[in-house]
């Protein structure tokens, strides 16, 4: 087996509530190849960020890696200590979050903090890290960059903030970068524009890149693979353009009809996925999308399958598919 | 930007001013009316002669002109004079407050070095035993009265101590009688009164800071912080530390005002030479014009100290100038 | 059965819910804040001290009538600075007084006038607050510039310059240095914060669409402000009153330390202290006593109000 940048095996993230233990990630492998995007779609509680956090080794507290492994190039991030994650932070691994308006420490200047990892990891004094970090907004499209990194970042719009969260990201020059619903938080027009950066830095940069949407719009134009989670499991994995022909999950077969199409048949109904996420701390047995699928057999319900290949590029948690049927032609 | 805001905040202060004066006058004249403390009971006095000096006094004018007289003098920067022995409000203020300011800056300072690693610990370490314990001091740190803290303090560090042989320190005033004048003189003089004051701030801004602490910690920011790769240190004392001192700024701020006021009790008990125990003193020798102007000022003085909390609140969090 | 029994009572309950339910948090507010409450173990049982320093000091004269047989004021010149014994089992003072029922008689002085001025300064602060809140405009301004002034003159110069001018006669009446004079006193120096908080939160119910709705069937603002608004705002006044009752003990405390509340020879904690601070060399016990009985009263109101406070604050939650 070729070794991949990041490999995530077998993760699994719970939180100990009150209530009972939320598995919040159960299960989850995928990998990760240099330069290559990936994108990891959901609906909200499916673990799709839990699941990128825990790669980080960011979690809140209560929450905490229970087992699995995280290699990267080879070391395991699950069990390195906590400077050797600080290495690893910002210099390997970048990430940026949803809400740039939240996202950047209010009380500091916007250069001072895009420079700030140069001077964690590159030991750039000061004005070196100041200099660097106006060239990386620039880059990421701020206009005025010198002038911009002098002000705070309640003087910047909520584009601009993501953008000079990404040039953050970018500074340090990591092999990954992780963006968790960079776009949600946004105006539409502006969504299109922070995704066509990221498509860029990938591009220009050569950055391996972890895209975290709801949106599957967003990862048909940008993502080269695709992995679905339900549930804190994977429902299924593969090249994005295998994936959205030819579903080969119930669940994402599902989310392709839920997506207004221009190019659809005539008449032909949009369908909502019926019922209820589940509950992660009694989670429905067996497969845990077996009460909303339309596609169900008795096996459903009583074991979880488990992550297989079915057909040439994709892998899926399907006991339907991995009997070989087709999910389009059952349908119909 | 920071010029207009502070402009914007000066002007909103005058009504407040100018009401101050206008409650403590009329307080002062509808309780104690134009009583001169002695005057009646003068028995050289013929009653022509209190008529006399209460004219003099202005004692006899309708309120709306005693008022007139008395604001006008106050713009002036003269604060009346004492009834009891005629000398200026504002010379024994100026005798007073460098001890009031030094006794209050003393005791802040000591709480802001004592409160703040308290709370950060107790944020850091949340429902540890350490944070349980801090909890309870600052519970109990509030509901001691600070002037019987006072009485217990000089009880053992002066009375028990001298008795037991000891070096003690003294139980009030400012300095010695006789070779006062001396530095350690006075900082022997400061130790009580000063850690006495600043047992109540810290039992404040220690839980303060831990609740401020708390939140910050929980911010996306923080977060974006912990992902460039940095120290848990760098972290706590540089991202998230300068972000819940703002609200402690304020809380602090909140003293500002209380600078000169917020000691008087502990002026009191150990007869520190402060604002506050002269106002004390004063009132029970029924000089109101003393009481009525150092009450004015000292009332001023708060006005003027949440002014400068504000602006500081605004150097310090860059949002606030533009709200 | 049981599913019809719902159903009635899901009927019954909505008329109830178009009347007063919309304009108060819902029923189970209370209910569900008392029970959190009586949740919190630690708080009930400082809830609990409250209630036996309250009941002791309601109790006072039958507890120096039959437990020591001496009234506070009983002089005894051959028996000062007595020892703990049976006869004075807390010991005496200078005047041979006994230490036990002076603190018994304490208690009522520092209990009712914390009790007494919350109670006061929640009705002018109250008052003040949902009027400016709900009438907005000038009268608004008005009665918030007044705070903001009476807020900018410290509490302890205020209550000096007041208090030193006691005894003041006011047409009939003459106030003195007695608890009910001093609650009213403190409670008039103090209510400005409570009319803030009041205020404050008027401001966020008052544009909520059930006042709306109620004035549009042309309910009367009295009724308006007392059926509709005092319950939204009653939560905060709680837990202000809860966190207060500590505070004003303190306060009053003080005053008497420094001679300018209740006057010898009636006894009270803080007066007492202000007598054993000449007899240091004397009796330790004198400076202790009273000083305990503060920090017990104080820190059980402190502890129960924080109960209180995170039981009913509606913005903790």
């Amino acid at each position: 087996m070729a070794d991949h940048l990041l490999e995530v095996q077998d993760l699994h993230t719970v939180f100990p509530t009150k209530d009972g233990v939320v598995k919040a990630v159960d299960g989850v492998s995928f990998h990760l190849d240099p330069g290559e995007t990936l994108g990891i779609v959901g609906e909200s509680g499916s673990g799709k960020s839990v699941t990128v956090l825990s790669v980080m080794r960011l979690l809140q507290r209560p929450g905490r890696i229970a087992s699995g492994r995280i290699l990267y190039k080879g070391r395991d991030l699950a069990k390195a200590s906590d400077p050797e994650m600080q290495e690893i932070r910002g210099e390997e691994i970048a990430m940026i979050f949803q809400d740039p308006m939240t996202s950047m420490n209010p009380v500091f200047k916007t250069g001072w903090q895009v420079g700030e990892p140069l001077r964690l990891h590159k030991n750039f004094d000061a004005k070196k890290a100041l200099k660097e970090a106006v060239g990386f907004l620039h880059k990421v499209g701020i206009p005025e960059a010198d002038k911009r990194a002098d002000q705070y970042p309640h003087e910047f719009s909520g584009g601009m903030r993501q953008r000079a969260m990404i040039a953050m990201g970018l500074s340090t020059g990591p092999n990954v970068l992780i963006a968790d619903e960079p776009t949600t938080a946004l105006d539409v027009t502006i969504q299109a524009q922070i995704l066509d950066l990221l498509r860029k830095v990938n591009h220009d940069f050569g950055t391996a890149t972890i895209l975290i949407t709801h949106n599957l719009g967003v990862v048909a134009g940008m993502c080269e693979r695709v992995m679905v989670m339900y549930a804190g499991k994977v429902a299924e994995q593969g090249p994005t353009e295998d994936v959205f022909a030819n579903p080969k999950h119930p669940y994402t077969w599902s989310l392709l009809r839920s997506i207004p199409r221009l190019d659809a048949q005539e008449h032909e109904p949009l369908r909502a996925i019926e019922g209820l996420p589940p509950d992660l701390i009694n989670p429905p047995t067996g497969c845990p999308f077996h009460p909303r699928c339309p596609f169900r057999i008795d096996r459903c319900i009583r074991e979880m399958p488990p992550l297989e290949p079915v057909g040439p590029t994709q892998l899926a948690t399907c006991w339907v598919t991995q009997a070989g049927r087709d999910l389009n032609e059952a349908a119909s | 930007m920071l010029a207009r805001y502070v402009v914007r905040r000066v002007v909103a202060s005058i009504p407040v001013v100018f009401g101050v004066t206008l409650i403590t006058f009329g307080l002062l004249h509808a309780t104690s009316g134009a009583f001169v403390p002695g005057l009646e009971l003068n028995p050289n006095l013929r009653p022509e002669d209190i008529i006399r000096i209460r004219n003099n006094l202005g004692l006899n004018d309708p309120l709306p002109v005693q008022y007139w007289h008395w604001i006008s003098g106050l713009l002036h920067g003269d604060f009346g004079r004492s009834l009891v022995d005629g000398s200026p409000v504002l010379r024994h203020i100026s005798d007073r407050l460098p001890n009031t300011i030094e006794l209050t800056i003393t005791a802040i300072l000591l709480g802001i070095l004592i409160s703040i690693p308290l709370g950060v610990v107790g944020a850091l370490r949340r429902g540890s035993v350490i944070d349980n314990f801090f909890t309870f001091l600052s519970v109990a740190g509030v509901s001691i009265p600070s002037f019987w803290l006072a009485l217990l303090l000089i009880l053992l560090f002066s009375v028990s101590f001298h008795a037991w042989g000891l070096p003690w320190l003294p139980s009030g005033g400012a300095e010695s009688a006789f070779g006062g004048g001396d530095p350690i003189d006075r900082i022997t003089h400061l130790i009580l009164p000063a850690t006495c004051l600043a047992f109540v701030y810290i039992a404040i801004w220690s839980r303060f800071t831990r609740s401020s602490m708390l939140e910050v910690l929980s911010q996306d920011y923080v977060r974006t912080a912990r992902a460039k790769g940095m120290s848990e240190r760098r972290v706590t004392y540089l991202h998230a530390l300068r972000n819940s001192l703002v609200p402690l700024v304020t809380l602090i701020g909140l003293e500002l005002p209380g600078l000169v006021s917020g000691g008087a009790i502990i002026e009191i008990v150990f007869s520190w030479p402060g604002v506050g125990r002269l106002a004390l003193e004063r009132a029970l020798q029924y000089d109101y014009t003393m009481v009525l102007g150092l009450t004015t000022f000292v009332a001023l003085l708060v006005v003027v100290g949440n002014l400068l909390a504000d602006v500081i609140y605004a150097l310090l969090d860059p949002r606030i100038r533009y709200a | 059965m049981a599913v019809d029994q719902t159903t009635i009572t899901q009927l019954e309950g909505t008329p109830v819910q178009y009347e007063g339910g919309l304009a108060r948090p819902a029923q189970s507010y209370w209910s569900e804040s008392w029970e959190r409450l009586r949740g919190s173990h630690f708080g009930m049982f400082f809830g609990g001290v409250l209630v036996v320093l309250a009941v002791i000091a309601i109790t006072a004269p039958l507890f120096s009538a039959f437990v020591t047989h001496l009234a506070p004021t009983s002089v005894n010149l051959n028996d000062s600075f007595a020892p703990f014994s049976r006869a004075h089992p807390l010991g005496t003072d200078e005047l041979g007084r006994d230490t036990l029922t002076r603190l018994v008689y304490g208690a009522r002085v520092s209990l009712g006038v914390g009790f007494l001025t919350v109670a006061i300064y929640l009705l002018i602060g109250g008052s003040v607050g949902i009027s400016a809140g709900f009438y907005g405009g000038w009268w608004d301004d008005l009665l918030m510039r007044f705070v903001d002034i009476l807020l900018a003159i410290p509490t302890i110069y205020l209550l000096i310059m007041i208090t030193s001018m006691l005894p003041l006669p006011i047409g009939p009446i003459i106030i003195r240095h007695d608890a009910f004079s001093l609650s009213t006193i403190i409670a008039i120096t103090v209510w400005g914060t409570v009319a803030r908080l009041v205020r404050g939160e008027v401001l966020t119910v008052k544009n909520r669409d059930f006042i709306l709705a109620t004035r549009s069937i042309g309910a009367s603002n009295l009724r308006l402000m007392l059926r509709h608004l005092l319950p939204n705002v009653l939560p905060v006044m709680i837990v202000a009153a809860s966190l207060g009752v500590g505070q004003i003990i303190l306060l009053e405390a003080a005053l008497d330390f420094i001679g300018l509340g209740v006057q010898p020879p009636t006894a009270s904690w803080g007066n007492m202290l202000l007598n054993a601070q000449s007899y240091f060399y004397h009796s330790t016990s004198l400076v202790i006593l009273p000083g305990i009985c503060i920090v017990l009263a104080v820190l059980s109101a402190n502890i129960f109000g924080n109960a209180v406070r995170d039981a009913f604050d509606p913005r903790l939650k």
